[in-house]
């Protein structure tokens, strides 16, 4: 029986740490005379809301570029397009093969902090132009800090931890003196909740009363809840992804815990308001702004009708027909401006040397992409600054609740 | 004080759920000394059906019972295809693989056809605001149905493997199924019922479990499975109260820990305690040692 138990054990912990590789096919190679990109993210797997919401955006962008001819004549090949569910080990064994590809000319990469960190160094080391469209983490493309030079080769469309810290922090010491923190237990959650303590100091000289944390997917977060409950928290600021903070809710409202709740993105996402159901009122969330104004930017109007034109009213564009969710501009323009920029850049280039794109990506200025107006330096490769972001809130309504500016 | 009891009824309340998870891996182990490890896809099926069937015109209470009857079945196909061909030979442990293999293929079979994202469950017997005060804290009433859920089930358990013939069948096939066979016990009859009650129950802790994270995703119920055959195992294999001990035990030891130590370490703290026993106590809390005559 013990021996058994062991070998079960065992057994069980080397399927845990296998790691298999699953290819999708991308598409045929093409002649030399087609642009091609590679892309590694999470096109299945329960994170796949972002990795197949930037495929379909990357291809929403390709398939504008190669209408209107291609880049300087030359049409645009998605020629390698991986799945990494957002496991790490998948990402580096699909970003190999991709640097592996000479033909690749540029490179959008995982959705997500964990594998993008993974296969960053390999992708910094070789070269080539590299879209960052989701991973919040900013040493991704500031290994040194925000205020030291970029890896030479990487671009952010991010809204990076940095960013959103600075605005949740600042709306938050505004407003409370006894803060309660509460992440996800990744490389996302808790870099989000060090860049905010940073800016709760820079802006009001406020430490948290409590700082809490807990793994995606926790079913129960009622330990956590009565920690902050029991330090005072007056309100508690969570950083994590949507299904996790709708069970953060639930278990404040079954531990009547009825403090504000302020969180990164992930509140603006459907699995939090379908999980925390008529709890979100009053939940406050920091998101890029874009799709939350009255009327959309020239760019955002275009890719808003291509988007619904391709692929109708579904998850990725939300419930309301005549507008896309505020938050496709984390799950899907994020990825079709990444793609834009890159595209342009080879285009202003025209080569496919890598530091002759990189250069001329460097050298847009005032670029109007869906998600902001871009403009790029050899010192700024980030796309997302807090302006472009704004609060918003859950309001009540006659059949249930939606999503506006935070007015206070 | 306040602190401490609601730290506790929280851990009875989340151990309650990894007893009824265990108790449906020792139904199948009682049968074929076997650990369905694909256990947790089952309750991501039932809860996952009961919200795919009931958006319709159909209802959710009458999808519930529909789910339950599908997982119920599909234990019973899970047993013809990926145990029974490997428990015929002697000492293998292939069913550790294979139903390991059967919960990924349900959770890549769920994510193909219904999507890999979370959607909404409904609140089918009481809502996320329904408490009983006691003791001055509030009591969860979703959660206290499932440990009312979880002591029945034990009792059930119990009286059937004490005072049945049934039970004294399982009893006599999980000893040897070769003897009991030729006894005139319908052992082939007795692994598919042990099955199809696993299944049953694999699907009313994801119904029920579902209501209180209220999302469920194709990955819900991987984590939970995992946690409750660290409950099997503490509580001692092929054990109905075992199974309850060691996830009540489990689920308190997590919120203490986290209440008192640090939330990043409640988790840990299970697979500390598993080690532990595996070391000194292999056969768990209730479980007895096994002699083999050699």
């Amino acid at each position: 029986m013990k021996r058994n138990m062991k070998t079960v054990v065992g057994i069980l912990l080397m399927f845990f740490s296998a790691v298999i590789a699953v290819p999708v096919p991308g598409g045929v190679a093409m002649a030399a005379d087609t642009i091609k990109i590679g892309m590694t993210s999470a096109l299945t797997g329960p994170y796949n809301e972002y990795g197949e919401g930037n495929r379909r955006a990357v291809e929403l962008a390709v398939q504008k570029w190669n209408k209107a001819g291609g880049i300087n004549g030359k049409k645009i090949e998605i020629a390698m397009l991986l799945d990494d569910q957002l496991v790490p080990d998948r990402a580096v064994q699909n970003m190999r093969k991709i640097l592996d590809n000479k033909e690749i000319v540029g490179i959008i990469g995982p959705a997500g902090s964990g594998p993008t960190l993974a296969v960053i160094n390999m992708a910094a080391a070789d070269g080539r132009p590299y879209m960052n469209p989701i991973a919040q983490t900013p040493t991704i493309t500031y290994p040194n800090g925000t205020d030291k030079a970029p890896r030479a080769n990487i671009f952010s469309f991010a809204l990076q931890n940095n960013v959103e810290a600075i605005i949740l922090g600042k709306y938050v010491a505004k407003r409370f003196k006894k803060v309660g923190l509460i992440h996800e237990s990744t490389a996302y959650g808790v870099t989000g909740v060090d860049l905010i303590k940073k800016e709760l100091k820079t802006a009001a000289k406020i430490e948290p009363v409590a700082v809490e944390s807990y793994n995606q997917k926790d079913q129960d977060m009622t330990a956590q809840v009565l920690r902050l409950q029991k330090a005072g928290a007056a309100v508690v600021v969570c950083v994590g992804l949507g299904a996790d903070l709708a069970v953060l809710r639930r278990n404040m409202g079954r531990l009547n815990f009825n403090v504000p709740l302020v969180a990164s993105n992930g509140a603006l996402s459907l699995p939090y308001w379908e999980g925390a159901k008529e709890l979100v009122i009053g939940t406050k969330g920091s998101m890029i702004a874009v799709f939350g104004h009255e009327k959309l930017n020239p760019a955002a109007a275009e890719f808003a009708k291509a988007y619904k034109a391709k692929y109708g009213v579904d998850r990725w564009w939300g419930d309301d027909p005549k507008r896309p969710q505020i938050f496709m501009s984390l799950s899907v323009s994020n990825g079709y401006d990444a793609a834009t920029i890159l595209f342009e850049g080879i285009r202003r280039a025209n080569s496919t040397d890598p530091k002759k794109i990189i250069k001329a990506i460097e050298s847009i200025r005032n670029f109007q992409g869906v998600n902001a107006l871009y403009s790029f330096s050899p010192q700024r490769h980030h796309a997302i600054e807090p302006d472009d972001l704004a609060m918003f809130e859950y309001v009540k309504t006659p059949t249930g609740s939606k999503l506006s500016i935070a007015k206070d | 004080m306040e602190f401490a009891i609601q730290l506790v009824f929280s851990g009875i309340s989340v151990g309650s759920v990894y007893a009824l998870i265990a108790m449906g891996m020792v139904l199948t182990f009682w049968t074929t000394r076997v650990i369905n490890f694909g256990h947790g896809s089952l309750l991501m099926v039932g809860a996952l059906l009961t919200v795919v069937l009931g958006a319709g015109r159909l209802g959710f209470y009458k999808a519930a019972l529909i789910a339950l009857g599908i997982t119920a079945v599909l234990m019973v196909l899970a047993e013809r295809a990926a145990v029974r061909p490997l428990v015929k030979l002697a000492g293998s442990m292939g069913w550790i693989v294979s139903t390991l293999g059967l919960g990924i293929f349900l959770q890549g079979f769920a994510a193909k056809f219904f999507g890999s994202q979370a959607v909404a469950f409904p609140s089918l017997l009481f809502t996320n605001d329904d408490t009983i005060p006691f003791l001055g804290i509030r009591l969860s009433a979703q959660y206290l149905s499932i440990l009312g859920l979880s002591l029945l089930i034990m009792f059930a358990m119990e009286l059937f493997l004490r005072r049945s013939a049934w039970g004294r069948a399982v009893r006599a096939v999980a000893h040897d199924p070769d003897l009991s066979s030729i006894v005139g016990i319908p052992g082939r009859r007795v692994v598919v019922l042990s099955f199809a009650a696993s299944g049953l129950l694999a699907g009313a802790a994801g119904i029920m479990t579902a209501q209180i994270s209220g999302t469920i995703d194709p990955a819900f119920g991987f984590n939970l499975m995992v946690l409750g055959f660290v409950a099997t195992v503490i509580g001692g294999m092929g054990s109905s109260i075992g199974a309850l001990t060691g996830g009540i035990f489990l689920g308190v030891l997590e919120k203490l820990v986290g209440g008192y130590v640090s939330t990043a370490a409640q988790h840990g703290i299970a697979f500390a305690v598993l080690m532990i026993v595996l070391a000194v106590r292999p056969q768990g809390l209730f479980g007895k040692e096994e002699i083999t005559k050699i």
